[in-house]
């Protein structure tokens, strides 16, 4: 069968600490009881978390949604962002299954990245490694005015924001993550063809700002 | 020096006072006097007492933020989680019990500490384990510690079964069979909705057709999958199945056919020259005019409705057959993803009639309604002529069959993938479900139907299977 992978690149940086924290922890929890209850996502959606504060860890490898659990985020440290996705590329080459002449490989991964600050490490290094890397789409969110758009939009052309990284927004991303997730799989399943960028997607939240 | 002693000692230095030499023997008195001793002892007794009960309630705290992951479950699969308590290092643990576990299905075993049983109900379920710690005293209330257990729904129940809008013009069935003669063949075929279909009320993509041209004795058997992502694929299959057979019904007469006739012997017989050129050349002529017809028709059909012609993309695939006194002379075209297999009487040899437009590289599948295909340079691949003494089997499928059975091109061409394919539909599935593939079985139509129910995770396309025995 092939799998649909999807990377979570999640900021766990120390201004995260608080409710950004919990809300993105809730967030990724809500997301994966309801894909569970998607046909289509139940068989086809992996997910993989990889937080990054001082540095970048993959706190839950590529997992089939009906055995996945959600492990406890602390926040702290600065903001490896470059880290996380030099993980991300990494993590790609040994999970994402090839397409051979024996099988079928797995689909083009999403990755989706939230983070609430500037890069504090080289990510210029770590977006080389990443964009040598095939995603069938990768979206970045801006969560409040700290985080520079101007940087995610190097990293993805679809990037979107919120104002600030409360609760309320957070869980509206994450929703939408959510109904991204569903509607890739359904799409897959159905033709056979990828979702490759944002106006593919379902329209996000007014509370999501598309950066352009 | 004891521990009374040392503890009053202690106590001076701490108020920074500092016993003089002409002091030892009133502070060894000091020590000494029972008084003191008894309240000195009182002290560390105290002490003891809350430094143990710090440490008690440490423990408790530990325990209660402790992860404890247990596996998540299925609804309907066997379930069986340990609570390992030498794992997780609750030997101290004196009293428990679990509570909250009320799913239908499962039980907690206390003897084994396992949480068992078949879940029959999906759910994220907060489970309250109770305990007391050996040096707690027995009448202590129980303290409580949560632990998640996930039930996740079986997938099977998650797709529904939305019948399609009847009153769309272009409604077809769901779920069609059919099992007829073909000349001295017979053929059965199914043509089943997808569940990814069924379960949001959209329509069958896929569709077939099938002919006995009686005047000249040819068959044909026609099978096409419609785009998922074109709106009005459904319509593009079905036009392109009945342009198909309607070109060899005008346009396959005995006049036309002689020059076939005589070269096929020739071939037969190894005399004459160019004669495999004369016969591909043939073949390219009549079933490359029936695709353009098909591609013709589906063009008209956009103009009609006002939609654009990829709206009615879809894959094609055919074979014509006929029965010679000296063996079976089968001719094909394909264009898309949709396999087409002939097998020999003694299931020793596959022939593959097409090729198909598959991987990354190319762009993905082709489609009939697609006009570069005709300009292509590989376009004269895409027929296929083949003599053959007789065979068991032609099948024709759509991917809602071969991804699922078959998964990879290579496979196509190994004749033991064939040999399970065969074995699977004389029953040797999950379902038991069989198709006995004989001409007097009246449930024929029917079991390939329910055959072609067969589970698959993440393949809930389309399905049609044609099969000429």
């Amino acid at each position: 069968m092939r799998r649909l992978p999807v990377y979570l690149l999640l900021d766990t940086s120390g201004s995260m600490n608080g409710e950004p924290i919990e809300a993105v922890k809730n967030g990724v929890q809500v997301m994966i009881s309801s894909l569970r209850q998607d046909p289509q996502a139940i068989e086809t959606a992996f997910i993989s978390v990889i937080t990054f504060g001082s540095t970048a860890t993959q706190l839950i490898p590529l997992t089939d949604l009906a055995s996945f659990q959600m492990v406890d985020l602390t926040a702290g440290g600065t903001t490896s962002l470059g880290a996380a996705l030099s993980m991300v590329a990494n993590k790609i080459d040994s999970e994402v299954a090839k397409t051979t002449n024996d099988q079928k490989g797995d689909w083009k991964p999403l990755v989706f990245i939230m983070t609430d600050g500037i890069p504090t490490d080289n990510w210029q290094q770590g977006l080389d490694e990443f964009k040598k890397r095939k995603t069938a789409y990768t979206v970045a969110c801006a969560a409040g005015n700290g985080a520079d758009t101007k940087i995610l939009k190097q990293i993805t052309d679809n990037v979107v924001s919120l104002d600030t990284a409360n609760s309320q927004g957070i869980s509206k991303f994450f929703a939408w993550v959510t109904a991204s997730i569903g509607v890739t799989s359904t799409r897959i399943e159905d033709s056979g063809k990828e979702v490759k960028g944002l106006d593919e997607l379902p329209p996000p939240p007014s509370e999501l700002n598309i950066v352009v | 020096m004891s521990e009374i002693k040392s503890y009053i000692k202690n106590l001076l230095v701490r108020r920074q006072i500092i016993v003089a030499e002409d002091r030892r023997k009133l502070f060894e008195d000091f020590v000494a006097n029972e008084t003191n001793c008894t309240a000195v002892q009182q002290i560390l007794d105290i002490q003891k007492m809350l430094m143990d009960k710090w440490e008690l309630q440490n423990r408790i705290a530990d325990i209660q933020q402790q992860p404890v992951s247990i596996p998540n479950g299925t609804v309907g699969k066997r379930y069986e989680a340990i609570l390992d308590f030498k794992k997780l290092g609750w030997d101290d643990i004196a009293q428990y019990e679990l509570a909250g576990l009320e799913l239908p299905g499962l039980d907690f075993i206390k003897e084994t500490n396992t949480i068992t049983g078949t879940p029959a109900q999906s759910g994220d379920l907060k489970i309250t384990f109770r305990f007391r710690l050996s040096d707690e005293p027995e009448d202590t209330p129980l303290k409580e510690k949560q632990i998640s257990l996930i039930i996740n729904p079986d997938p099977k129940t998650l797709w529904k079964n939305i019948d399609s809008d009847r009153t769309d013009p272009f409604w077809k069935e769901d779920n069609i069979a059919a099992f007829d003669k073909l000349g001295d063949k017979h053929i059965v075929v199914a043509s089943k909705r997808g569940r990814s279909h069924a379960t949001v009320g959209s329509f069958r993509d896929d569709d077939f057709a099938y002919k006995y041209y009686e005047a000249t004795g040819w068959s044909i058997v026609v099978v096409a999958d419609g785009a998922g992502s074109a709106k009005l694929s459904r319509q593009g299959s079905k036009i392109a199945c009945k342009a198909i057979v309607d070109f060899f019904t005008e346009n396959f007469n005995q006049e036309s056919l002689v020059e076939f006739d005589q070269t096929l012997l020739h071939y037969k017989k190894g005399t004459g020259e160019g004669i495999l050129k004369k016969l591909s050349h043939f073949t390219y002529n009549h079933l490359s005019k029936a695709a353009y017809s098909a591609h013709l028709k589906l063009a008209e059909a956009a103009t009609e409705t006002g939609a654009n012609l990829k709206d009615f993309h879809s894959t094609l695939i055919f074979t014509l057959f006929k029965k010679y006194e000296f063996g079976y002379a089968l001719l094909s075209f394909g264009v898309g993803d949709c396999p087409i297999a002939v097998l020999d009487k003694g299931l020793s040899e596959v022939t593959l009639m097409n090729w198909l437009d598959v991987g990354d590289f190319g762009g993905g599948t082709r489609f009939i309604t697609m006009p570069e295909i005709f300009k292509d340079d590989k376009f004269s691949t895409r027929f296929k002529f083949k003599l053959m003494d007789d065979f068991a089997y032609l099948v024709l499928m759509t991917d809602g069959i071969y991804d699922p059975k078959f998964v990879v091109e290579a496979n196509l061409e190994k004749i033991e993938k064939w040999k399970e394919f065969m074995n699977d539909l004389q029953g040797n599935n999950e379902n038991n479900d069989k198709v006995e593939l004989d001409a007097g079985n009246k449930d024929i139509a029917s079991q390939l139907s329910t055959w072609m129910d067969f589970w698959s995770a993440g393949n809930h396309d389309d399905r049609t299977l044609a099969i000429v025995f």
